[in-house]
């Protein structure tokens, strides 16, 4: 019952995990496990995302077609079900991280102390 | 894709989820394990890390699936799933709302039929019954109107496409196998045009059919079907009719009928048979005998038709004042609300006590499903726990509400079958179009919403108190607190209250009918019906002439009441409660009035030996004998009431009145008044007595009056004997309409029989459902707390305290309700007031024996869980918490 709720806390705004995973995978294609300790240690553990909190994220993701998913055999030996950027992901995320370094700037500018 | 192709893609995208997960948490452990963490601790961990599984895997399927409607599914499933398993309570919770619902949807079906459902013509909102208003009286009677009068209005209206008359009658067919007796309505030539509907066969009436010499006639399908073997060829054929030969024009379809009301006619004359003989009624403007219906221009307002005949009739007055000078306005109505006009406020008096009867059944629901509820409270904390959403909870306490509903719909829907079925053979046949109610398809679509809504309305509640809950509390507490949540129990009690009220407002409409109807089954109508047979018989107008007429009721009567069984036999016109009365106006010798002013008031016609027979009483001078014959003096005789209106403080007996009205020998004489007799309830028992007067049949030979027959015994021995006496005079007479006068008058009382029968019944469910509330919440309160029962028990108290407290607890309970249904029932029980004979809508006596009955029946219902509190043996209770 309180899951939800800790979640939207946790989230730094809508579409923030998602952008992390695209990004994540498109550099590197990835399964559920390695995504999260990947995210967890890039982001220098501030973030600190409850590791399943990462699947409904994925489903959507594979739903609107940005992600591909496969199973396939890991190096540790392990059947595991890796993940790659589709083209429509990569295009989804250039526009994700344009609006969002936008965004940044508006939250900077106004954080900023005021020039007199 | 195809939704299946979906749908099995999507069971593989499910497993692979799933399948995933688990993967995820044992890398997690074996990685936690590589630093040297015990397993189980490490399994553990992982799982704490990864958070709720079930919650994150519903999260993640959502993505994929429309959530609502598959969720609505599997909650289905469960709640049916639920429901058997706890059979006793489903039984009980859809038993329940099947009465509300079945109840319901049977009156719904009666109000639908008879007062909602179209009349049967094309664009009937078009069709207006229309009559004059007679202003002579304070307010506006309505009147109907003459043939001249008509004519004028058909001719000089620019409002209506089409104007048409109709009055009803009876007609002797006459056939090889002797002669037959039919209901019969003679119509103008446009009638049928005028509803929109053509014959099925042959033509229509045309405006040659109106004139003298050109009788002709349509037959109803089943009057075709029945007397003439369905025949195509009878179509220009001759039939005879009361010794007259009518062309047949036509058959109309089948299920056609006009007017609408008992009985259906069986067949329809032209307008030509009143415009026959010396002095046709087509002429005479003061013969105010028909109905009238028009259908409007499209694009008419039934305003503005009222203002173009009012005009007319304004014109007709002024031109015509010896008969039509109060007639200066015209009454515009809708066919459909003319037709139900009278059976509106009784039905809607029905459909909110019905109304009422649901919001019982839904607070009785709410209330079982509210105790279930709290045995739940468990396993609902632990859904929460384990990941279910508040907007899941709901949905599923709402959907399980949904499915006892729409199963007690589907319940209904055969109760209000049999309800239908069972109340059409108690309901009085007056209620036009009553008799084809039945459950269709606008019934079922109401069930349906009804049971939709009545779940909503009864699972709102306990689902809302659910999701309240805190899954740690509920979870420590068990599903066995000491006291049920505050809140609960609060909302328990309303529910209880609720039903209290509107079972008392229930008893007390119910009461206030029963005592009414009581009242008017009380009403002397001032005469004894008791062993009183009516017979109409079919005398003809044309064989024989006035004083033959006369004679052949004379010997006939003599016949008659020389037969065995047979106490006395006489002959008037008309029958008590036999909706037949005509009003002739008259002038009393020494007070001269213009014609048009004269009073009007009810004009009987009797034999000798009527009052006798009837047993009204005589209260001066004499009644009917020899000497009024047809060569005597002219003689009249009136009742009390007209005695007392027309010669207050004089004796009437020797004074002379001439009434206008006449046959071909006696034409308007001055008669002398010869007795004054007791008023009688003429029209029904619950209307007052009015001012009647008599004529002795032999000097005012109209229509054909029924014989009385006063038996010794059960008065349908003499019928046969009856009739074969007046086949022995006359085998051409037909003899029809056989019934007694105790019938007539169940008959008129059989409108309040219905409501005050219907509304009884509703009140005994409310009765007995707010019964069980009360018993419900009592027994769950001694469940809830057995502990503290067992503790007070074991701290002295005896039992008699325990069952004291508990049927107090009840009784406060009943009070309260009582309180708030009294002061709610002396406010709704106004609008009964219109359905109540001599009995005020706030009588004491109801009210003090409803409150009675209720507070006797809650004291029964709390003192079984009372009973059972205190054979409670504490120990047991003590050590089973």
């Amino acid at each position: 019952m309180s899951a939800p709720k800790n979640t939207e806390q946790r989230d730094l705004f809508r579409g923030a995990l998602e952008m992390m995973v695209l990004r994540t995978v498109l550099r590197e294609p990835m399964h559920g496990y390695a995504l999260v300790q990947h995210i967890k240690q890039r982001s220098n553990e501030l973030l600190q995302v409850e590791e399943g909190s990462l699947y409904p994220a994925l489903q959507r993701l594979l739903k609107e077609g940005l992600l591909k998913a496969e199973w396939e055999i890991s190096a540790s030996n392990r059947r595991v079900r890796t993940y790659r950027i589709t083209p429509a992901g990569k295009k989804h995320l250039e526009r994700e991280i344009v609006s969002f370094e936008r965004m940044l700037e508006g939250i900077a500018l106004v954080l900023a102390p005021a020039e007199s | 894709m195809t939704w299946l192709k979906q749908l099995f893609r999507r069971q593989k995208l499910f497993s692979d989820l799933d399948e995933e997960i688990q993967q995820h948490l044992a890398e997690k452990t074996e990685a936690l394990i590589a630093e040297g963490v015990s397993r189980e601790d490490a399994e553990r961990a992982a799982k704490r890390e990864f958070g709720n599984v079930t919650s994150i895997q519903e999260r993640s399927r959502e993505a994929w699936i429309w959530p609502l409607a598959e969720s609505l599914w599997s909650d289905t499933k469960l709640a049916i799933r639920q429901l058997r398993k706890n059979f006793g309570f489903a039984l009980t919770a859809i038993g329940t709302l099947a009465l509300g619902i079945g109840a319901t949807a049977a009156i719904f079906s009666l109000v639908n039929t008879v007062l909602l459902r179209p009349l049967p013509f094309p664009e009937q909102d078009r069709l207006m019954w229309l009559a004059q208003q007679d202003h002579s009286l304070p307010g506006a009677v309505s009147e109907s109107l003459s043939y001249p009068d008509y004519f004028d209005w058909r001719a000089q209206s620019h409002t209506f496409s089409g104007i048409a008359s109709y009055n009803g009658d009876g007609v002797t067919l006459e056939s090889e196998g002797g002669s037959e007796r039919l209901d019969a309505q003679t119509v103008s030539a446009n009638l049928f045009q005028v509803l929109g509907v053509a014959p099925m066969l042959g033509r229509d009436f045309r405006w040659e059919d109106e004139k003298p010499g050109n009788r002709t006639v349509m037959l109803s399908y089943s009057l075709w079907q029945s007397t003439f073997g369905a025949a195509k060829d009878i179509v220009g054929k001759t039939i005879r009719m009361d010794e007259h030969a009518y062309t047949v024009a036509g058959v109309m379809p089948k299920g056609f009928q006009f007017p609408l009301e008992n009985p259906a006619p069986a067949l329809w004359l032209s307008l030509a048979r009143d415009a026959d003989g010396k002095e046709p009624k087509t002429g005479q403007r003061g013969f105010d005998v028909l109905e009238v219906v028009g259908r409007l221009k499209p694009g008419v307002t039934a305003e503005q038709a009222k203002a173009d005949l009012s005009l007319i009739a304004g014109n007709l007055a002024r031109q015509y004042p010896d008969n039509n000078k109060h007639f200066t306005s015209a009454l515009v109505e809708q066919e459909l609300q003319h037709l139900t006009g009278d059976t509106r406020p009784a039905l809607r008096v029905l459909f909110g006590a019905v109304t009422l009867v649901l919001l019982i059944v839904c607070a009785n629901v709410a209330g079982l499903l509210l105790a279930r509820g709290a045995r739940r409270s468990g396993e609902f904390a632990l859904r929460a726990a384990l990941g279910a959403s508040r907007a899941a909870i709901i949905r599923q306490l709402l959907v399980e509400a949904l499915t006892i509903s729409l199963c007690g719909g589907a319940a209904g829907v055969a109760l209000a079958y049999g309800l239908v079925h069972a109340s059409l053979r108690l309901v009085p046949l007056e209620i036009p179009r009553m008799e084809t109610a039945s459950i269709d398809g606008s019934v079922l679509l109401f069930d349906v919403l009804l049971s939709l809504i009545t779940g909503l309305l009864f699972g709102m509640l306990p689902a809302w108190r659910m999701s309240q809950l805190t899954p740690a509390q509920s979870l420590r507490g068990g599903s066995r607190g000491v006291a049920g949540g505050r809140g609960q129990s609060g909302i328990h009690n309303g529910l209880v209250v609720a039903q209290t009220v509107i079972g008392l407002v229930l008893l007390v409409s119910a009461g206030l009918l029963m005592r009414s109807f009581v009242h008017i089954l009380n009403v002397d109508p001032g005469f004894d019906p008791k062993r009183v047979l009516t017979v109409r018989i079919g005398v003809s107008f044309d064989k024989l002439n006035h004083d033959q007429r006369f004679q052949f009721y004379q010997r006939l009567l003599a016949r008659v009441s020389s037969l065995p069984g047979v106490q006395s036999a006489s002959s008037g016109w008309p029958l008590p409660m036999s909706n037949s009365n005509v009003t002739i106006s008259f002038g009393i010798e020494g007070r001269p009035l213009a014609k048009g002013d004269e009073p009007n008031e009810s004009l009987s016609v009797a034999m000798p030996g009527y009052f006798e027979t009837m047993r009204i009483p005589l209260v001066s001078g004499r009644t009917f004998d020899e000497r009024d014959g047809t060569k005597g003096a002219p003689t009249i005789i009136i009742n009390r009431a007209f005695a007392n209106k027309y010669f207050p403080g004089e004796n009437p007996v020797g004074k002379h009145i001439q009434a206008r009205l006449g046959d071909e020998v006696f034409e308007h004489p001055v008669r002398e008044i010869i007795g004054v007799v007791g008023d009688i309830k003429q029209k029904q028992l619950t209307s007052d007595a009015e001012p009647q007067y008599y004529l002795p049949y032999a000097q005012a030979v109209v229509t054909n009056p029924p014989l009385v027959i006063r038996s010794s015994g059960d008065p349908a021995v003499v019928q046969g004997a009856i009739r074969a006496a007046v086949h022995e005079m006359d085998p051409s007479v037909p003899v029809y309409h056989v019934s007694t006068l105790q019938d007539n008058i169940s008959k008129s009382a059989a409108q309040p029989r219905f409501q005050a029968f219907l509304l009884t019944c509703f009140a005994a469910v409310a009765l007995t459902l707010a019964a069980m509330g009360l018993y419900g919440l009592l027994s769950y309160m001694v469940v809830q707390r057995s502990l503290e029962i067992g503790v007070r028990m074991a701290l002295g108290a005896q039992r008699t305290d325990v069952l004291g407290w508990i049927v107090r607890r009840g009784l406060s309970l009943a009070l309260i309700g009582v309180t708030l249904g009294l002061a709610i029932s002396a406010v709704v029980t106004r609008v009964l007031a219109g359905m109540l004979y001599s009995i005020r809508p706030t009588d004491p006596v109801t009210f003090a024996v409803t409150t009675g009955l209720l507070l006797l029946v809650s004291v029964a219902a709390s003192s079984v869980p009372a009973y059972r509190a205190a054979r409670m043996d504490p120990i047991k209770a003590l050590r089973e918490q």
